[in-house]
């Protein structure tokens, strides 16, 4: 009994690992500016964005370096998919609000 | 600002209006009315609005990517509107199939109108709250809107006045480009919402014609240039114009062989 007991804690203290999917990194955009400005991700492996739009205005998160481009309405946040990529600096922009809107991901 | 709504007003209305001149340029080739124009053009600026106003609640769908799904489903749409209307074309003597004909060109019209207003209306409207940004963001936007309508225009033009086989072949070749661009985009909706695997970029031409640039921009709009495709993006464009094609091919041979 304690042996399947102790095999059924194993496994489910894989599960969640299992399950746990590709890393999730947040950026916020306040006052059409980035937060963080530079994000930092591993080399080859996939990383989910989460983009919180905290301004009342939309924005569309734009990269042509990682071929990403979607609109986040006002006050709402968005999932977008990047990599898995090889080292180096790939810009992105808030193509509404270019000129504040800035940032990169630094693959490293 | 001003420069900045030039730019992002061009880019959205460059697409949709190109895809508008080669139909309406083919229509009349073709010695169709045009009246179907207003009301794709109602419907469109209609469907625009609607997407744009549920934006929020459409991107939060599916796990956050209600957004490319429905981006995905308008490309295919267009592309699917541009091969009926290739299979009809030879048809035109038959009731059903000149309806066809008809249905996919005002359907195109809609989808992308639909598509690339609804962006327009959403960057207009965060700059209705603010008075000082909303003139110059207008008077950009409609310099832009100019600008783009013009190419549109200019296309129209050289298509109707070309001989008319000329013109019915130079419009076909540009809707094989739009077709494999509306795939090979739909494609990359479908990487970004990670339905299809991220793979690396099949080759790197930022170097020579950066996406940024404005001959980048105009090669986007034409013929749906990437500075740095997926695989699988290069393998949609080429094999969707490859299917238009056999399409258009089998659709003449058949209408040859009947009587």
């Amino acid at each position: 009994m304690k042996v399947i007991l102790v095999c059924f804690g194993l496994i489910l203290s894989y599960l969640p690992v299992a399950h746990a999917g590709p890393p999730v990194i947040e950026i916020e955009i306040r006052d059409h500016l980035f937060y963080p400005d530079t994000v930092p991700i591993p080399a080859d492996t996939k990383v989910k964005l989460l983009v919180k739009n905290l301004d009342p205005t939309a924005e569309e998160f734009e990269s042509y370096e990682l071929n990403r481009e979607k609109v986040i309405a006002g006050n709402s946040e968005a999932i977008i998919f990047i990599g898995p990529l090889p080292a180096g600096e790939y810009p992105f922009f808030g193509e509404f609000f270019p000129k504040t809107a800035q940032g990169k991901v630094v693959v490293e | 600002m001003l420069l900045n709504a030039v730019i992002i007003i061009l880019r959205e209305v460059l697409e949709a209006a190109l895809i508008i001149s080669v139909f309406l340029a083919l229509s009349q080739l073709l010695n169709r009315n045009l009246w179907w124009m207003l009301v794709a053009l109602v419907l469109g600026f209609g469907g625009a609005y609607v997407y744009a106003v549920n934006l929020g609640q459409v991107s939060m769908m599916a796990g956050g990517t209600g957004q490319e799904i429905v981006n995905a489903c308008l490309h295919s749409l267009i592309f699917l509107c541009l091969l009926l209307f290739m299979i009809s074309v030879p048809h035109q003597q038959h009731v059903s199939w000149r309806l066809l004909n008809l249905v996919t060109i005002i359907l195109a019209v809609i989808t992308a109108i639909v598509r690339e207003g609804s962006e327009i209306i959403l960057y207009i409207n965060g700059f209705i709250g603010i008075p000082d940004l909303l003139s110059p963001v207008l008077m950009g936007g409609a310099v832009g809107a100019g600008i783009g309508l013009s190419v549109g225009v200019f296309f129209y033009y050289l298509l109707v006045n070309m001989r008319r086989s000329h013109g019915i072949w130079l419009g076909y070749l540009i809707l094989l480009l739009i077709g494999g661009s509306m795939v090979a985009q739909a494609v990359e909706f479908m990487i970004q919402a990670d339905y299809i695997s991220a793979t690396t970029p099949i080759w790197d031409s930022s170097h020579w014609i950066s996406e940024r640039s404005a001959v980048g921009q105009l090669l986007y709009a034409l013929v749906g240039y990437e500075a740095t495709p997926a695989p699988q993006q290069a393998a949609a464009y080429f094999i969707s114009i490859g299917v238009l094609i056999a399409a258009a091919v089998i659709s003449y041979t058949i209408r040859g062989r009947t009587p």
